[in-house]
């Protein structure tokens, strides 16, 4: 017997591909000044609801359990370095830190200033009304720095979340070490704000807040479907995008619907005026690499040969510093102190730039199982070996510092890996540009010693340094859809509409021309604003 | 001869055949036997906790961990790592392993003094832990799920847990626990004497 399946067509005015905290941005904008039909495709699952979260964090807690389960694709192992497995309505800020610094007006013009990297399309005052809605939107508690190093039009929508006891303390010793330290800037309500509960500590923001205190997608998803704003499809996974036969316009999204459940494999078909791709920086190149054919044999957006390239991120240096002063571990292991100082022109005569963050910390001072001697302890001398340890505290001091993405830092596609429905899966290589290879060890020195002069001004040493190089990984990553006002060495434009197809956007993380050094999602998100202003018009 | 216990069976059974069937039978067997006679791992918690928690808060601290034990679902979904596309699940069920090693105790304290474990003093329950950890070289608190011993998951389970926290640093830190953000201004308060005794 022959059975087929029969194929569902969804027609809007926007499509929108993804439902992470970019595409959350771009629907809640696009709701809210037009009237349009949005459409959200998402491939994974619906996370689970706010109600249930204290106790997937009480697993998470007990037994390192996931507390978000389910939450990938089976048959998704890739090559190289993923930023997350994750894949579920509202995306990886489902269990983000909620941490929003906003870049440096340095970061967008490396090139003129500095004679490294790429200029961005777009400047720093450009960004600056985008990421005050952004923060508006997602409700930031912030503390404004001095403003000659933390630019700003307009105040924070929320006062910092306050200094923790351990962080006062801290901030005295960074000041008297000459470094000009706040409080992070963080998407937690430090008031009740939007509907959401205020802060509580409860401290583990990463994975999962229990409360809503931090903002998640999930709560605009949540928000605009109830309002029916938007009709989100989960568990359907885009595998292409068709091109018109007689324009360079896209058509339609191909996607099959996931799972087990009624309906799962049946082919869908989502119509658009416009598209949006706003999956983040592997899975938007992907789809677009994916999109080959016969007018478009290199994938869609892609005669610039750019789709793909310049994945970008930053590098790490931390060290954990043993102090002669009294601290708690445990009020906020989140919460941080910023300084932007070494953020704006290289100290020294070659390109360094980097963020500077402080935490309290209980590293060297855990409860152990042997003394020094090696001499096995109990109950008793366990807590007595302790209490002696921790008479003085520890911080943890970490620096990102900037990498110039180089073209060959790429995601490409595996031949040799591919998933249910026969697509090749996307293979990742992070690389510096030649410029920042040549100083990574300078990078790494230059902040080895400032740890340790920040060490030393407070009395204390340096218990252990780590560098975050390991496999490859840059945190934070972005780029391979990078922006640019050239079609040549683009593949969007400043508004993120793809130089190649008017009706086709790529927002947020794949955007980025380089990933500066300090959390991005912040500016994935205005970049993701500025796009849905542009998709408005 | 003495007769292999169900509990024994299964758990040999479960080693030797894996199946999720045999694995959960195994696992709910040597709950069940944790939990039908207490008194060994209690006298273990004695021996091996902070003796300023006293009795009550001992015998709790065990309590919990058996719910623990409990409530350990081998398989389940750990959380992911960053930069990687790898995932992990948790590992075979602890209980089978650690309700053995508390018949090894049993028997340790018989072969010695001839009496049970739990009616022995604190001094000679430490001793025989001592001598059941020698083979064990950890350093540093393992996570409860993947300790070696009984004992040490025991301590693990105590002293990665916000209370031992406290009474370390004798205040009132309540790692982890929803705190009004006006108060961590402030310099934790002291504990009280009665969480502390």
């Amino acid at each position: 017997m022959i059975s087929f399946t029969k194929r569902r067509v969804v027609e809007s005015d926007v499509c929108i591909i993804g439902s992470g905290i970019s595409a959350a941005m771009v629907a809640q904008k696009l709701a809210r000044t037009t009237k349009g039909k949005i459409v959200v495709v998402e491939a994974g699952d619906e996370a689970p609801a706010l109600a249930k979260r204290y106790a997937l964090r009480e697993r998470f807690k007990s037994y390192g359990e996931s507390p978000w389960p389910d939450d990938h694709l089976d048959g998704y192992e890739i090559d190289g370095p993923l930023q997350s497995r994750s894949m579920q309505v509202g995306g990886l800020a489902m269990h983000w830190g909620g941490v929003t610094p906003r870049w440096s007006p340095e970061d967008f013009r490396s090139r003129s200033l500095f004679g490294v990297g790429t200029d961005w399309p777009i400047s720093y005052d450009d960004l600056d009304p985008y990421y005050q809605e952004a923060e508006e939107i997602i409700g930031v508690a912030g503390e404004q720095g001095p403003s000659s190093i933390d630019p700003r039009s307009k105040p924070f929508p929320m006062p910092a979340i306050p200094l923790t006891y351990n962080l006062g303390l801290l901030k005295e010793w960074t000041t008297q070490a000459g470094i000009t330290m706040w409080s992070q800037p963080a998407a937690k309500n430090s008031r009740p704000y939007d509907g959401r509960n205020e802060c509580c500590r409860n401290d583990t923001c990463s994975p999962i807040c229990p409360i809503g205190a931090k903002y998640s997608p999930d709560l605009t998803w949540d928000r605009l479907r109830k309002a029916n704003r938007i009709t989100l499809y989960p568990r359907t996974m885009v595998r292409r995008l068709v091109l018109d036969e007689r324009s360079s316009r896209i058509v339609s999204a191909e996607a099959m619907q996931r799972g087990a459940g009624s309906g799962a494999g049946t082919p869908v078909e989502f119509r658009a005026k416009q598209f949006v791709i706003a999956a983040g920086y592997a899975w938007s190149a992907h789809l677009l690499l994916l999109s080959r054919s016969s007018r478009a044999p290199n994938g869609l957006a892609n005669q610039s040969g750019t789709v793909g390239k310049y994945l970008a991120g930053h590098r790490s240096q931390q060290a954990y510093l043993a102090l002669p002063m009294r601290l708690y571990p445990g009020m906020s292991a989140h919460h941080s102190l910023l300084s932007k100082q070494f953020m704006r022109a290289p100290s020294g005569d070659k390109y360094l730039r980097h963020d500077l963050r402080v935490w309290e910390s209980s590293v060297g001072r855990e409860p152990r199982l042997r003394d020094d001697a090696g001499t096995p302890l109990l109950g008793d001398a366990i807590m007595k070996d302790w209490r002696e340890r921790t008479k003085t505290g520890v911080a943890r001091v970490r620096a990102y510092y900037d990498v110039i993405p180089d073209r060959s830092s790429e995601l490409t596609l595996d031949a040799t890996r591919r998933n249910a429905w026969g697509d090749p899966l996307p293979k990742l290589a992070f690389r510096d540009a030649p410029e920042s290879a040549a100083l990574r060890g300078y990078s790494n020195e230059t902040l080895r010693a400032l740890f340790a002069k920040m060490a030393r001004a407070g009395g204390g040493t340096v218990l252990s340094g780590a560098s975050g190089e390991g496999s490859g990984w840059q945190d934070h990553p972005a780029g391979g859809c990078r922006m640019g006002t050239d079609p040549a060495t683009s593949v969007v434009d400043a508004w993120g509409r793809t130089h190649d197809h008017e009706n086709l956007f790529v927002v947020g993380a794949p955007t980025c021309v380089s990933a500066s050094c300090a959390n991005a999602t912040l500016t994935f998100c205005a970049l993701a604003l500025r796009s849905a202003e542009e998709l408005a018009r | 001869m003495r007769g292999v216990s169900r509990r024994t069976f299964l758990a040999a059974l479960a080693a030797a055949v894996p199946t999720a069937s045999f694995v959960r039978r195994a696992h709910a067997a040597a709950v069940d036997d944790l939990v039908g006679r207490p008194e060994t791992l209690r006298a273990l918690g004695e021996a091996v906790l902070p003796s300023e928690l006293g009795r009550a808060r001992i015998t709790a601290n065990v309590d919990g961990f058996q719910r623990w034990i409990a409530g350990y679902r081998e398989g389940a979904e750990l959380v992911h790592g960053y930069g990687t596309s790898k995932l992990t699940w948790a590992g075979p069920t602890p209980a089978t392993r650690w309700s053995t090693q508390l018949d090894e105790l049993e028997r340790a304290a018989q072969r010695a003094h001839a009496r049970p474990f739990a009616a022995l003093s604190i001094a000679q329950r430490q001793e025989l832990v001592r001598l059941a950890l020698v083979d064990f070289k950890e350093e540093r608190m393992p996570p409860v799920g993947r300790s070696p011993h009984v004992a040490l998951a025991l301590l693990a389970h105590f002293f990665s847990s916000d209370a031992a926290n406290d009474l370390c640093y004798e205040a009132q830190i309540l790692r982890e626990n929803c705190r009004p953000l006006a108060m961590s201004s402030r310099k934790p308060l002291p504990l009280a004497a009665t969480r502390r005794s």
